[in-house]
């Protein structure tokens, strides 16, 4: 640094500061090279040329005052050292820039060569120090994240083993066992299995924490999700002899969300209640609306265990949290499954907490947004301030022609449907966000803004098309099928909102009867 | 019918037998391989009906396996399952974009990965079934 001249910016709007400055900058020792300028868009011009080695500012500027100055140097230049030359009245405003990122200031007027000469240096070094902590903690994040990735492939291995032949033990497959034998086989499948699912909560916390988990959204049947979530709980539950109840309000639309990580969130609340909740107890998830907060859906996981004492309530879905007084036989995990389950709420856009009265159970809620079609439909099912005349609900459905489906089988619908996305008018027609598919069978969804004339041109297009889609072929087998909306008489008065809501309603029961119909078919 | 014959590719000796044991129960008969260079030369020889797959091998990790047999003509149409203890989320997409037909992250359900070798096999002797 010694060896090299200095390079100085100075953004300094009064002639005679910026002399002095650049002054007592040459009577200094170090080799230093000043660029003067007077305002502060020229400054963030310079900036984006070259970076200097420190930003002499001054704050009252003609293009910028005060605390804005600050802010705007410190968001365009993070890494450079910033010295703010304050007048004698406004220390105040230079101790503010000092908390957030500023590195000193020196009061004009009484400028010294040496003074600058230290301040700037000072402020270089205690810059590159920030920048190498904040580097080294960047590093170590990464190297734990990959240590974590590290760890938990190589003791899956193990892991494995353990798991493979306890089970051929446990079939059969090297002789006959005993009954207590058999016992105690299943004892240790029990525990291999939860620490199969400590390893993979570690891995999944430490991506979360690095910001590294991806959310696909869908259009999800929440209803169904839950039903899913209770049946894969259900004979954990019975081996407890703790009720698994589910109480769905049946009116809940669709949420918009990633089905597999909100069954990651349901199963990991379902099982912390079966773990806290004493024998002959209960567990019920519910879902429900709640009229002052219409966007999202209410999913509760109430519990009749131990319930949470309130200074532990903000605690529980903090990493590593575990209850210190569980009073109960069952092993602690690893404290992160609240973390995880809060993480991937968060990741959605909901909110999750906990409601508790020690001694008689829990009740974890969180929230989910749901999917409106009224939104989504409105710019294409209006024109001019008026419901289009015909509205059309246009059925794409995939079906692998083959059993077992192929791997790429999701691939190929991904990309059938950004070819489908290619065949309508974005104006007047919507391709609905894909719902969850209920098995291997994939099913789009249009609403065209069209009579079912045209809706005919329209589906030879889409069958043109996506028959094109070299995946497709011999691998799928594609059905396009349209049904005619009924649109609202618009002469009963109502307003456009409430005939967009009407048309929504219809189309959304449209859908249900649609996917409902071949769930049916399949099962 | 003669019993298929599956192929297990694994570095690790234990995880072979155990496997072995699992397959020979269910009436399949077995070949093993412990990296990926004895994976393909076995492969070419013995035409394996199945491939059960380990990704992390020595001489030629489980994708360069995948991606010789999908460059031949006579091996690509062999289903292979991967069945590694690598982490789904960086592992997997690729794995089935490589021609693998299914993938299973280790400790694998057994009865699952039965499942799927079974249907694996019979879409391969009697062609697609209908839907």
């Amino acid at each position: 640094m010694s060896d090299q001249a200095t390079h100085v910016l100075l953004i300094e709007d009064n002639p005679g500061d910026a002399d002095l400055v650049r002054l007592r900058l040459v009577e200094g020792k170090s080799a230093v090279d000043v660029n003067c300028v007077n305002r502060l868009s020229d400054g963030l011009d310079s900036l984006k040329q070259r970076s200097p080695s420190v930003i002499l500012l001054d704050l009252n500027l003609p293009d910028s005052q005060g605390a804005e100055t600050f802010r705007k140097v410190l968001e365009n230049a993070p890494n450079v050292p910033v010295v703010i030359l304050s007048g004698q009245d406004d220390e105040a405003l230079a101790m503010k820039a000092l908390h957030q990122g500023v590195q000193d200031y020196l009061v004009k007027g009484s400028i010294s060569s040496s003074g600058l000469d230290r301040a700037m240096r000072y402020a270089v070094e205690r810059q590159a120090l920030l920048r190498s902590l904040e580097m080294s903690r960047k590093q170590q994040l990464e190297f734990k994240n990959q240590f974590l990735s590290h760890v938990s492939h190589e003791l899956r291995t193990p892991l494995t083993c353990i798991h493979q032949f306890t089970t051929i033990l446990l079939d059969g497959l090297a002789g006959e066992i005993g009954a207590e034998q058999r016992d105690h086989l299943k004892t240790i499948l029990k525990s291999v299995n939860q620490l199969g699912a400590m390893v993979r909560d570690l891995l999944e916390a430490s991506r979360a924490e690095s910001g590294k988990v991806r959310i696909e959204p869908r259009c999800v049947a929440i209803g169904e999700l839950i039903r899913q979530a209770v049946a894969m709980m259900q004979p954990i539950a019975h081996e407890k002899e703790v009720g698994l109840e589910v109480g769905v309000d049946t009116r809940i639309p669709f949420v918009y969300g990633d089905p597999g990580r909100i069954l990651e969130v349901l199963i990991n609340l379902i099982e912390n209640g079966i773990k806290f909740t004493p024998e002959s107890g209960a567990v019920t998830v519910q879902a429900t609306l709640v009229p002052t907060d219409p966007d999202f859906v209410y999913i509760s996981v109430t519990d009749t265990g131990c319930g949470i004492a309130p200074e532990a309530r903000a605690l529980v879905f903090e990493r590593l949290y575990q209850d210190p007084n569980a009073v109960d036989n069952n092993r602690k995990g690893l404290g992160l499954g609240l973390y995880i389950a809060k993480e991937l709420v968060s990741l959605h856009g909901g909110r999750i907490w906990v409601a508790s009265e020690p001694g008689s159970g829990s009740t974890f809620s969180f929230t989910l947004p749901l999917y409106s079609l009224a939104k989504l439909l409105f710019p294409v099912i209006t024109y001019q301030e008026r419901l289009r005349d015909d509205i059309v609900l246009v059925k794409v459905g995939m079906r692998p022609l083959c059993k077992p489906v192929r791997a790429n089988w999701k691939e190929t619908c991904q990309r059938c449907l950004e070819v489908l996305q290619r065949c309508v008018y974005l104006d007047k027609d919507l391709v609905l966000p894909p719902m969850t598919a209920s098995g291997a069978d994939e099913t789009f969804l249009v609403v065209a803004s069209t009579d079912l004339d045209h809706a005919n041109i329209m589906m030879a297009r889409i069958r043109e098309q996506l028959e094109k889609v070299p995946d497709l072929k011999g691998t799928g087998e594609l059905e396009v099928s349209a049904l005619a909306v009924p649109v609202p008489d618009r002469s009963a008065g109502h307003s456009l909102e409430e005939q967009v809501q009407e048309v929504a309603g219809t189309v959304g029961e449209m859908v249900r009867t649609v996917l409902g119909g071949e769930q049916g078919s399949t099962e | 019918m003669a019993n298929s014959k599956i192929m297990i590719v694994d570095d690790d000796p234990d995880l072979r037998q155990a496997l072995r044991l699992r397959l020979r129960a269910n009436h399949y008969d077995t070949l093993n391989a412990a990296d990926g260079y004895s994976a393909i030369a076995l492969a070419y020889k013995e035409r394996p009906d199945l491939i059960i797959l380990d990704l992390g091998l020595p001489a030629g990790d489980g994708f360069v396996v995948l991606d010789r047999l999908q460059k031949d003509d006579k091996l690509s149409a062999i289903p292979v399952i991967v069945l590694t203890a690598r982490d789904p989320q960086s592992s997997e997409r690729r794995a089935l974009q490589s021609g693998a037909s299914a993938f299973f992250q280790k400790p694998a359900d057994n009865a699952e990965l039965l499942d799927v070798i079974r249907a694996s096999l019979s879409q391969v002797t009697s062609g697609p079934l209908p839907s």
